[in-house]
């Protein structure tokens, strides 16, 4: 439920319209006499940066200075095709180059020692926020309701022995932060850093932010949220698409690379245990899933045939699991998978992926002997433990009976 | 805060509200909390004001809005906690409302409602503060207090009783689902609960852990505290400076989940579940935990030397890197602290399989990793023997559009149940061919064959009075083809004709189906005490109906319309059918039984004749005899059970309709079976329009 923001559309949307000062910028993939008249009216110089969702940017080498258009084309060209933390950017985009005396720090997020908004100022602006002594940054609390003025930025300011002729300028600049965050449903928004020229104006020349999609506010008229290209495999894609159509239980899973046990887990909390404990055993998980909150018929259904279309050809094992259910029907889910498992078989011919279960719940019995008759009718090897068999312990048991199966393969090759 | 106990939070005697109770989650939830602490006053829809919420343990009534709830219940009832299960988007109206008039009335409030934006968390904690009242969530699963029986939520599904049991630890979890997987397994090791809380995992969570501590620090009942965590905020910062600098009384077992997300870029199940900063990653939670407790994290395998050390380190607690070890940990900070356990019993925490088939492949395993399968404790084993009657139906769902287990047809070979029509055709006869078609096999033996051959004979006719003949007739005489005439005839039964024997098998189900019968043609000794308890049971229901003055349900197929008038009452068919089975030297236990029942419903009073046992009860028993086996050994669903005698009688009586038919076609004349004008009564006076 929460959207990365970077500092593109932020560029594009959000600053003019909050009245943020940021630098002026152009696309990479305008056209060249556009990007030349850009580089002339900034004074020939200017940052070339790949849009992509990663803060690690300066890092990897991808936010560049140029000087001339060639230099410019070249890095719009190069920046464009290099990942970022294992991220491929969506495009490049240049900025003008501002000139400073100082940089400043500044961040709101929602706080949860305070358990309300807050906002963070330092003035050693330019590095991680977590990299600066606790004596040079300063975090208070805002009133949800009245949010932040220009007083208290000013106060805040002042603590932090900010230059008094800068400090009027800032704070105003401080209320419009405040003004964008609480009106586009913002959950974290950092501008990192503030750049101030010589003269005293200050730019917002860094931005990342993610806007909580559980609120209405997100949904600014003329914002569009752009599409970055390798943020999730197709497996995730589908995933994501299907989750985004109910709210009736959950449908969540993420890639981790693991190539033996395909694991349809339950509950948020138990599903990163299991994960965890699968890891560690060897078991290598191909996904973290999280199937719980009670999802219908339908519902768990569709999500099971997701995973069975996507990684069941290459699992070692399916491992079914997860904790002692308060409220998610157990024969409900337990029907679903077991006929999703089936309609694979029909469609792709016989299976021969053992099977292990565990599972606690209501309605546990009916669900358990749902999932055993299809495994029988399958054919499929299978062990399944109740709720008295801690899941950790039956991770651990799935995780050796992948790797002994793997064994005893190899040696009847 | 307002609460200064954990008890404050939820105690006996409380009066829970909830909104949205007409809801899918919210009904059903409440219906079992009910039926576990009756503590629930009403609830509030918009627009379903009137309406009741039925429970087992009485309706809850349901008001359009909360402050309609407040004016129609007694001041003495007036909700002190409140439950939310409306939509995301309705809920901060929810608690707007709640804080409006429940302001000096209301103590806490929970939160089950996901999904909730942080704005709007941000502030119900800002309006419910101001207001002095707590909450709890957003997105928490509630919470049980076992010492006093009371919950609000789900905290402990359909089955509450089943895992928390009174006791001395207090579970504080991230997860609901933890809730309840931690409290099973501190039973299974014979330690109970005093409170299970679910904190919920929103990015904001509105009763941060400091605060809760701090209750169960103050709770008696509670001797020790167990925290699942997971990544993201900075409540276990914020509660381990708390303890450090104030000291804190309790020991704690703590279980930190998530440092997966450390090594992956990946999201966690929970919202919050979101590193921001660094003291907010599971590691640096394990850190923090582990330099609290001065102790390594717990190793199973270690042996802990009982020093002063270790009595210092236990007393503050230890942290637990797997979730089964959770139980252990516990143990050892009772023994070494020396608290006593709840309970004396426990169970092993081990592996224990409830079913195993991992055929072939389980042959090259080592032992440890193909297990035999386990006992499975109740009450799941006797539900396993329950389900067994219903568990089949539907159990393999798929498009059967072309798709037949009872036919097949390669293009060369027309099959029933892999049999070769034609070797069929040339070796059997049409009744073996009929039961291998409707149970799957072939009959068992000549006996089981000929049983059911006479079931269709019987089903032929009972002469031209019936009203499925009529049928029959009735058809013919307005011009119809024959098929039509057939199935005039099977649409005059039902459920009271030709129906009955569906009803007469789930009787005799319910009589024999948990006895560990092999073979329904052996005597059985028990027969006659069931029959009576059969027989007693049924004067028992007669009684209290008449009392009441209602309808009773009767036993099926006992009496006939014809064979009626004698003291001892036989049904002819019926008899020929019993007579066949003991001069073959055998029996057939359900007939038996019937036999005996109606003696005792006579000598019990019930019945002041003895009723025959009518031809409906014959099939029933014959065809439940055929299909005794393969529902035991769950082959069929008991519905096909059901269905079967039906459809004996349907195809004997088609038979017929077909034999009334012909002749009437033969003979009769067209329009004959209408009844003139001159024989037919009005029951209504002629009136003018």
């Amino acid at each position: 439920m929460a959207l990365r923001v970077t500092e593109l559309t932020f560029l594009d949307f959000y600053a003019p319209r909050y009245g943020i000062p940021v630098p002026r910028h152009i696309w990479g993939t305008s056209e060249i006499e556009e990007i030349k008249r850009a580089l002339e009216e900034w004074g020939g110089e200017a940052i070339v940066k790949p849009d992509v969702l990663s803060g690690e940017r300066g890092k990897a080498g991808s936010v560049v200075s140029v000087k001339n258009i060639h230099d410019a084309l070249r890095e719009i060209k190069r920046v464009s095709g290099v990942e970022v933390d294992g991220m491929m950017p969506r495009i490049a985009y240049l900025v003008e180059k501002i000139s400073s005396k100082m940089e400043i720090y500044s961040a709101i997020t929602y706080n949860s020692a305070f358990l309300a908004p807050s906002f963070t100022l330092s003035l050693e602006g330019g590095i991680d926020v977590e990299d600066i002594q606790e004596e040079n940054k300063v975090t208070i609390p805002i009133d949800i309701f009245r949010g932040l003025d220009a007083y208290q930025a000013s106060q805040v300011l002042a603590r932090l022995d900010c230059p008094k002729d800068l400090i009027s300028t800032l704070s105003r600049c401080m209320v419009s932060f405040w003004d964008f965050f609480i009106s586009t449903g913002m959950e974290i928004a950092e501008i990192n850093p503030w750049r101030v020229t010589p003269d005293g104006r200050p730019y917002a020349c860094d931005f990342k932010g993610i806007v909580d999609e559980a609120n209405y506010k997100a949904k600014v008229p003329g914002v569009e949220f752009p599409e970055y290209p390798e943020s999730f495999s197709d497996f995730e894609e589908e995933m994501r698409g299907w989750d985004a159509r109910s709210h009736q239980g959950q449908a969540h899973v993420s890639d981790i690379g693991g190539t033996k046990i395909l694991p349809i887990l339950f509950g948020g909390g138990i599903s990163t245990i299991i994960t965890e404990t699968l890891e560690s055993a060897g078991g290598r998980p191909m996904f973290l899933s999280d199937f719980g909150g009670n999802p219908p018929y339908e519902r768990m259904l569709g999500t099971a045939k997701i995973c069975f279309a996507h990684r069941l050809a290459q699992a070692k094992l399916l491992l079914i699991l997860g904790g002692k259910a308060n409220n998610t029907l157990i024969d409900v889910t337990f029907q679903a998978i077991a006929d999703a498992l089936v309609s694979y078989a029909e469609e792709h011919g016989s299976i021969s992926t053992p099977v292990v279960i565990g599972r606690g719940g209501p309605n546990l019995v009916k669900g358990l002997l749902a999932m055993k008759q299809a495994l029988e009718y399958l054919k499929l090897p299978y062990i399944i433990f109740g709720p008295d068999t801690p899941v950790t312990m039956v991770a651990e048991y799935a995780a050796k009976l992948v790797n002994a199966f793997e064994s005893i393969e190899e040696v009847e090759k | 805060m307002r609460a200064e106990k954990l008890s404050d939070l939820l105690k006996k005697g409380d009066r829970v509200a909830v909104s949205n109770v007409t809801g899918r989650e919210a009904s059903k939830v409440c219906a079992i909390s009910q039926k576990y602490c009756m503590n629930i006053v009403g609830g509030w829809a918009l627009g379903k004001g009137g309406h009741l919420v039925e429970t087992a343990a009485g309706p809850i009534p349901v008001y359009a809005t909360f402050d309609e709830l407040l004016k129609m219940t007694p001041t003495e009832r007036h909700p002190n906690k409140i439950l939310i299960y409306s939509p995301p988007e309705a809920v901060y109206g929810e608690v707007k409302e709640v804080v409006n008039y429940g302001k000096k009335i209301v103590e806490t409030i929970y939160i089950i409602t996901e999904h909730v934006s942080i704005e709007v968390t941000a502030k119900i904690h800002q309006i419910c503060s101001e207001a002095c009242i707590d909450v709890i969530g957003c997105n928490t699963l509630g919470i049980i207090n076992t010492h006093d029986r009371a919950r609000i939520g789900a905290v402990g599904g359909d089955f509450p009783e089943e895992t928390f049991k009174s006791g001395s630890v207090s579970v504080i979890s991230n997860s609901g689902n933890m809730v309840n997987t931690i409290a099973s397994y501190l039973l299974a090791a014979g330690i109970g609960n005093s409170f299970g809380i679910s904190t919920g995992k929103d990015r904001l969570i509105l009763f941060p852990l400091k605060d809760f501590l701090t209750l169960a620090e103050k709770d008696p009942l509670t001797r020790l505290i167990v925290l699942y965590v997971e990544p993201g905020g900075t409540y276990e910062h914020d509660a381990l400076e708390m303890m450090q600098s104030n000291g804190f009384s309790k020991p704690l077992v703590v279980y930190v989940a998530g440092e997966i997300a450390d090594r992956h870029r990946i999201s966690l199940g929970h919202a919050g579940a979101v590193v921001e900063c660094r003291k907010s990653s599971a590691s640096a939670k394990k850190n923090g935990f582990d330099g609290y407790f001065g102790i390594e994290s717990f190793k199973v395998e270690k042996h802990y030397k009982k020093t002063p050390e270790l009595i210092g380190a236990l007393s503050r607690g230890i942290r637990v890197q797997a979730l089964h070890h959770i139980s252990r940990a516990v143990t050892l900070i009772y023994n070494t602290l020396g608290i006593k356990k709840d309970f004396s019993t426990t169970k092993p925490i081990r592996l224990n399989p409830w079913f195993v088939n991992l055929g072939e492949l389980g042959k090259a395993l080592p032992p440890e990793l193909a297990p035999a399968p386990g006992l499975i404790p109740e009450p799941y084993a006797s539900q396993i023997g329950d389900q067994m009657e219903t568990f089949l139906r539907g159990m393999i769902r798929q498009p059967m559009r072309n798709a037949s287990h009872a036919s097949s047809n390669d293009g060369a070979t027309p099959r029933i149940y892999g049999y070769s029509l034609m070797d069929i055709m040339t070796k059997k006869s049409l009744i073996s061919a009929i039961i291998l078609y409707w149970t799957g096999d072939l009959p068992k033996d000549d006996f089981e064959e000929r049983l059911a051959e006479m079931t269709f004979i019987a089903s032929l006719t009972n002469g031209p009075g019936t009203i499925s003949a009529q049928g029959a007739k009735c058809s013919t005489s307005a011009g119809n083809t024959p098929n039509t005439a057939m199935i005039a005839t099977l649409a005059t039964l039902g459920t009271v004709h030709g129906g009955n024997g569906a009803r007469s098998v789930q009787f005799l189900l319910d009589n024999f189906g948990n006895l560990d019968i092999h073979d329904p043609y052996n005597e059985y000794p028990g027969v006659k005490d069931i029959a009576l308890r059969a027989a007693n049971d049924f004067k028992v229901r007669k009684t209290q109906a008449k009392e009441a003055g209602i309808e009773y349900e009767r036993i099926p197929c006992l009496g006939h319309p014809v064979y009626r008038n004698d003291p001892v009452n036989y049904d002819p068919r019926e008899q020929v059918i019993y007579q066949f089975i003991k001069d073959s030297g055998k029996t057939n236990i359900f007939l038996d039984f019937y036999h005996e029942l109606v003696q005792f419903l006579k000598d019990n009073g019930c019945t002041n004749k003895v009723l025959a046992v009518n031809l409906d009860a014959a099939i029933a028993c014959v065809w439940l005899g055929i299909c005794w086996r393969k529902i035991r050994e769950k082959q069929m669903t008991v519905s096909r059970a059901f269905d079967i005698p039906f459809l004996a009688f349907a195809l004997g009586r088609a038979a017929g309709g077909a034999g009334e038919y012909l002749d009437h076609q033969d003979y009769g004349t067209e329009m004959d079976m209408r009844i003139p004008v001159t024989e037919c009564r009005s029951l209504t006076r002629p009136r003018k329009l």
